[in-house]
């Protein structure tokens, strides 16, 4: 494996590294002493349940919500994406999402339209931003869910979600917020943002390892189990528990990652969200600048880096977008993704499909310097 | 496990979780407890139990009830090691 330190990292959109100071000994602790959590009474077993129990306690403090037990543990967005949207909606129900949805929401509301699901996809504007008049105007009286992702992966458009869930909210609607690219590096308080489900990953902005993540479910959402079994609870009953977090949780919860979870949540609990979202705001607007400047470039999503997340889209005029990549990871060791990032709607919407973009995604412990020197890179290569 | 003199309780929660909520509420209250696993005799449940002193009982249920937590069922520890269902 190479060492990170050789290269300059610039793909938190898809994984964050590093990593904050003891997540991997943590990590690496729990694969020594992890006992299978809320299964037996012995200490290691009980030491793993508490594991789980102080990183779902963070999430709550994270997210500004009282009760953890309704912060359920999931392999990674995707997985909490699938529960939220195939555990409520069912034949007859009509849903609304954005053209910028990732693949882990758009594949399983193509999945659902064949089970008599209808999806309504609001179009977003050319910057990537979906205007909340149409989605709300979108709603149907048989409207349950409206899906949202909080910031596009590809453009890095922030979405207007506090006016989205609001006017669910008022219309007893649903809500769905998609946080995989806000999770941990944009401030979101579930005490007064009312929406009803929120997924995201651990292993993006919330700085823990691939393999955890969560989805938020408020009290009254019905939410039906995709995956039923054993719990450590109730176990003289085979039927699935009714309480959470149990009856999302059926199996041996991934206590490794997630004992590495929990201390990358009390590190950002420390640092504060605040100031992570100030400096990353201030990165991209170096790099917006920066891009600009250079001749042939051509940048996607919102001009104003407090309407973006920290995904930024670029091309290179005449470029393949992958092999601007492959040069830049040759001749600068820059290290990014190119292509169609899971989310060919948002390319159709950018007008970028089917070739895609560079995607360049700083994180909290990305550096000036490290964003000056991908920005002579690019400028090198748009030289030609 | 021993029996200490002092009679003790048990609490059975709903799940892993609203067992360490309880430990965590029951400790910031200064009550002792410690975790055991649920007694079989009580429920067939593999998962943990709160066990603590009987006369914190009335502390611990107005502690818990501030989270708000609430017990599925409290029962006393006999001397003869049978339980008896504290209605409460």
């Amino acid at each position: 494996m190479p060492n990170t330190k050789d290269y300059i990292y610039l793909d938190n959109a898809a994984t964050s590294l590093p990593k904050p100071p003891g997540v991997a000994e943590a990590v690496a602790g729990a694969i020594c002493r992890a006992g299978n959590p809320g299964r037996s009474g012995h200490a290691l077993s009980i030491g793993s349940a508490r594991d789980l129990f102080t990183a779902r306690e963070r999430l709550a403090e994270l997210f500004g919500f009282r009760d953890s037990s309704r912060f359920v543990f999931t392999e990674n967005a995707t997985g909490a994406l699938n529960q939220a949207i195939k555990g409520l909606l069912r034949s007859g129900d009509h849903v609304v999402t954005t053209s910028v949805e990732h693949n882990s929401v758009m594949r399983p509301l193509r999945r659902l339209e064949s089970a008599g699901v209808s999806v309504t996809v609001v179009p977003a504007d050319a910057t990537g931003t979906v205007d909340a008049a149409g989605m709300i105007a979108a709603i149907r009286p048989e409207t349950r869910l409206l899906a949202v992702t909080h910031a596009s992966n590809v453009a890095g458009a922030v979405q207007p979600v506090e006016t989205i869930v609001r006017a669910a909210h008022a219309r007893g609607v649903f809500s769905l917020i998609d946080a995989a690219q806000t999770a941990g590096a944009f401030p979101i308080d579930l005490s007064t943002l009312p929406v009803d489900l929120l997924a995201a990953a651990g292993h993006k902005g919330l700085l823990g390892p691939q393999g955890t993540g969560f989805l938020f479910v408020r009290e009254g959402v019905p939410l039906v189990p995709l995956i039923e079994g054993g719990t450590g609870s109730r176990s003289e009953d085979d039927h699935q528990p009714d309480f959470y977090p149990d009856c999302l949780e059926s199996g041996t919860p991934n206590s490794v990652g997630i004992a590495g979870l929990s201390v990358a949540l009390a590190w950002l609990l420390k640092k504060g969200v605040d100031g992570i979202r100030a400096k990353e705001v201030a990165l991209v607007s170096e790099l917006l600048e920066g891009m600009r400047r250079i001749r042939g470039a051509i940048v996607y999503g919102p001009e104003d880096p407090s309407k973006r997340g920290c995904a930024l889209s670029f091309n290179i005029e005449g470029a393949d977008p992958g092999e601007v990549g492959r040069r830049l990871e040759r001749e600068a060791g820059i290290l990014l993704r190119a292509g169609l990032h899971c989310a060919p709607n948002a390319h159709r919407t950018l007008g970028t499909f089917p070739q895609g973009t560079v995607r360049v995604s700083p994180g909290p412990f990305t550096t000036r310097r490290e964003i000056g020197k991908f920005l002579s890179a690019v400028k090198r290569i748009a030289a030609g | 496990m021993g029996r200490s003199e002092c009679p003790e309780v048990v609490l059975i929660f709903r799940g892993t979780h609203q067992v360490l909520s309880a430990e965590k509420a029951l400790k910031r209250g200064g009550v002792g407890v410690r975790l055991i696993p649920v007694p079989r005799r009580l429920t067939s449940d593999c998962g943990l139990a709160v066990r603590l002193p009987e006369p914190t009982l009335a502390l611990a249920l107005e502690t818990l009830r501030a989270v708000p937590l609430t017990p599925a069922s409290v029962h006393r520890l006999l001397a003869t090691g049978e339980y008896e269902e504290v209605l409460f």
